[in-house]
């Protein structure tokens, strides 16, 4: 019965320490900081690593090259601006004033490099429509009410 | 019109629902079977009036009734007719109204099945699944009316998402909700036999055949997903470990545990409290993946946006988390399992595989809350695919190798000699695939341990079905190979199921480990090449459809001797501002071709073609189909008629051990 003990005990550590080094390494590779770019702008500290930056694409100067799958624009925040080359396929959704998420790492001309943007409008657009219009509908109900 | 009736069908209903709740509950504490049939047709009730709000909701959709906003936001006049009918569901209030008439249709049978039924158990049953249908009619009538009205009609409606006109994404929410709503009875079935106090284990056995079904349609449901992912989204994978994807994963994961714990319950009085909390588990995490998804705490690619719906769902959450947990410390000693041991090595390999499904399950649920629990202390951290195929991924590895040895496992004292004994054919067969693999030059640590296992998989299940077969036959000179899995559908319809999870194995290793893709740039005329397949551009084509315009590029592919033609597309929708991209695909046994146009220049004379050549992907969808038809193999009854059936059932019962000879039989 000691021996059987004896052998679990075994078998779980072995198991949890396994575990312990896959999550490890799991966290080692998957972690990412999802920022906005204005936070992003004031912690140096996330400068020199990779981040997942959520803003809108500003309307000037966006230059798409669908063929070379490059494109380069500035991504907003609040009050800051950061210039972003993306290289990979242009998503269909993207256009200027869309709301993206880039993932990748500032490069040392301060330009973000990413090699991930996914548009938050296209999944949404309905849903954002669909919550303006009952919205609206609330507005000519407090109306008529009053 | 159409709004007023729905509105006043799902009033109704919830009027209805709470009635019944509230009569079974009394029917028991006053011990008045007459209540009893009254809730039971109050069930009857709820079917009829939900029913009747999704029928004014399909009448709004196919009469293009824009004065609902849900019509004017999901539908427009040109949208084919299937497509509309998919809209019932494409948005918030309309899914959850589906769901809602799910658990109606649920709800119904489980009336129709307590016909006859008397007591304490059933009422407390009935009552919680009438209260899980309240909850819902509720959040319709306060959270997410589907029959709001515009003061003014749209003269047209915007239109469904292009992303969600496609066949599997019209079949994918329905059959998630399917399981979903399923996994309300034997919540139910738990609840009733843990308030009466119940300490038999008979009630488990009605569990199973809910859960199986349950777990089917979330299966499909999630297959179906993928499916759609990867022929839609255009990036060539179909999992990218979303958290709606996640939300999905989570109670198929305690589902699956418990699918194959509950029937050792049933034979042997073994894992009660791990039967007990994954129950409540699954059905919790159920609710907690729609909470997720639909209350826009969590980040995701295809998240709703926030709204009321999602304090519904916490409130409701927390209310059935602390009630089980009540539930459970108050029924702590009706719980007490009989000894693990007497189930041998097969009871072993059960608990492992089960504390191996938990763990996947915790570790899902906290990399998906992760930027939550993250941005408490921090800024938010995401984790990502990476973390989930390096942690997860492993332990499903594991998973499988114990899976593997499933039909091998018996629950005899002398189990582990006979495993050591009965695993010699199959290993050897795994090391020689795995040296094949070297050979042929596959070094990747994961790929060869898939290749072992899915060699260990298919041997296991040969040899212990010839094995049966040889000692059957020895007996009696009739016995063919389709009778023995016919009198055991549980068992090799386990197997099939299996076998159906090797495959989508071989389908995601092959993929993930051994795709390749490039980019082209061509001009008409001009060829690109990629893996065995050579690519002629010859240019671009406007083509007009149903409601949207399509850029079609006409590619020539030469494949060996072969040649076809693939038309990957741009489209442009009328009620959608951008374009979407269609996937153009050849599919076979041994690889996919895929085929994206990823943007053009020069007026259309110059574009840019993404191709990936996808091995072995095909066979997730294959093995799903498997997965598929042993689930179905295992809730057949038995096909062939027994013959000398009575002198089989003298000798079996009169046998020395019969519980163990059922239990081999049945708990797989």
């Amino acid at each position: 019965m000691r021996h059987a003990k004896a052998k679990i005990t075994v078998a779980a550590v072995v198991l949890a320490s396994a575990l312990g080094l896959l999550a490890y390494a799991g966290v080692q590779r998957g972690w990412v900081y999802y920022m906005e770019v204005d936070g992003f702008l004031a912690d140096a500290s996330m400068h020199t690593q990779r981040i997942r930056l959520n803003g809108h694409v500003d309307d000037q100067d966006v230059v798409v090259e669908s063929t070379d799958l490059k494109a380069s624009f500035d991504l907003l925040g609040e009050t800051g601006r950061v210039p972003v080359v993306y290289h990979g396929v242009i998503p269909a959704m993207f256009k200027p004033g869309c709301q993206v998420v880039v993932e990748g790492q500032l490069d040392e001309h301060g330009v973000f490099q990413a090699d991930s943007l996914m548009t938050k409008c296209a999944s949404k657009y309905q849903a954002d429509e669909h919550d303006r219009m009952l919205k609206q509908l609330n507005q000519v109900e407090q109306e008529s009410a009053s | 019109m159409n709004a007023d009736m729905g509105t006043l069908a799902l009033t109704v209903s919830m009027l209805i629902a709470g009635a019944a709740m509230v009569t079974a509950i009394a029917s028991w504490r006053m011990n008045r079977p007459g209540l009893f049939t009254a809730s039971r047709r109050l069930m009857y009730g709820f079917m009829v009036t939900v029913s009747l709000g999704v029928v004014a909701l399909l009448m709004a959709l196919m009469q293009n009734d824009f004065s609902v906003a849900y019509v004017a936001s999901y539908s427009e006049r040109a949208l084919p007719t299937g497509f509309k009918f998919a809209a019932l569901w494409a948005g918030q209030e309309g899914s959850l109204l589906l769901w809602a008439w799910l658990l109606a249709v649920i709800g119904m049978v489980v009336a129709i099945g307590q016909r006859k039924a008397t007591g304490a158990e059933p009422a407390v049953m009935l009552s919680a699944v009438a209260g899980v249908c309240a909850f819902f009619a509720a959040m319709l009538v306060f959270a997410a009316d589907p029959f709001k009205t515009l003061p003014t009609p749209a003269a047209d409606g915007h239109g469904l998402n292009p992303l969600l006109q496609h066949p599997s994404m019209i079949l994918h929410p329905p059959m998630l909700f399917i399981g979903y709503a399923g996994f309300t009875v034997p919540f139910a079935m738990l609840i009733g036999a843990m308030v009466t106090g119940r300490a038999d284990d008979a009630w488990v056995g009605a569990t199973r055949r809910w859960l199986l079904v349950s777990w089917l349609f979330l299966s499909i449901g999630i297959l179906l997903g993928a499916q759609w992912a990867y022929e839609e989204l255009g990036w060539g994978g179909y999992w990218a470990w979303d958290p709606v994807e996640n939300a999905s994963l989570l109670p198929w994961l305690t589902g699956t545990a418990v699918l194959h714990t509950i029937g050792m319950q049933r034979f042997a009085g073994v894992f009660k409290k791990t039967n007990a909390l994954l129950l409540a588990g699954t059905f919790i995490l159920c609710i907690f993946a729609t909470y997720l998804t639909r209350s826009g705490v969590i980040q995701s690619v295809h998240a709703f946006g926030e709204s009321l719906i999602g304090t519904f769902f916490l409130v409701f959450l927390l209310v059935t988390t602390l009630g089980s947990i009540a539930m459970m410390i108050w029924r702590w000693k009706l719980l007490k399992s009989a000894s693990l041991e007497k189930l041998g090595v097969k009871g072993q390999a059960f608990a492992m595989a089960v504390a191996l499904l938990v763990l996947m399950t915790i570790i899902t649920a906290v990399g998906t809350i992760f930027p939550l629990i993250s941005s408490v202390v921090t800024n938010p951290i995401n984790v990502g695919p990476e973390f989930y195929n390096t942690v997860v991924g492993p332990i499903g590895m594991l998973l499988l190798a114990v899976m593997a040895a499933g039909p091998l496992l018996r629950t005899e004292a002398d189990g582990g000699n006979r495993l050591r004994r009965s695993a010699r054919i199959p290993g050897i067969a795994a090391a020689i695939v795995v040296v094949v693999c070297i050979t042929l030059g596959i070094t990747i640590t994961w790929a060869l341990a898939a290749a072992a296992i899915t060699a260990f998989a298919v041997l296991a299940v040969l040899a212990d079905l010839l094995g049966r077969y040889r000692i059957e036959a020895g007996r009696d000179r009739s016995v063919t190979m389709l009778s023995i899995i016919d009198k055991a559908h549980f068992r090799y319809g386990g197997q099939l199921v299996h076998l159906g999870m090797i495959m989508i194995l071989v389908g995601v290793i092959g993929s993930s480990l051994f795709n390749h893709r490039d980019t082209f740039k061509l001009r008409a005329g001009q060829i690109g090449h990629i893996g065995r397949y050579t690519m002629k551009f010859n240019g671009l084509a406007e083509q007009r459809e149903g409601n949207f315009t399509a850029v079609q590029a006409h590619v020539d592919v030469f494949d060996g001797g072969r040649s076809y033609t693939l038309h990957p597309q741009m489209r442009f929708y009328d009620k959608a501002q951008d374009s979407h991209s269609e996937v153009a695909l050849h599919s076979t046994l041994g690889e996919d071709l895929y085929i994206t146009i990823a943007g053009w220049d020069d007026g259309g004379k110059l574009v840019a073609l993404q191709a990936i050549v996808n091995p072995l992907v095909g066979w997730i969808w294959i093995g799903g189909i498997t997965l598929v038809a042993g689930g179905v193999l295992s809730l057949l009854p038995r096909l062939i008629r027994q013959r000398k059936s009575a002198t089989e059932s003298a000798s079996s019962s009169g046998g020395a051990t019969p519980a163990p000879a059922k239990l081999a039989e049945v708990s797989r």
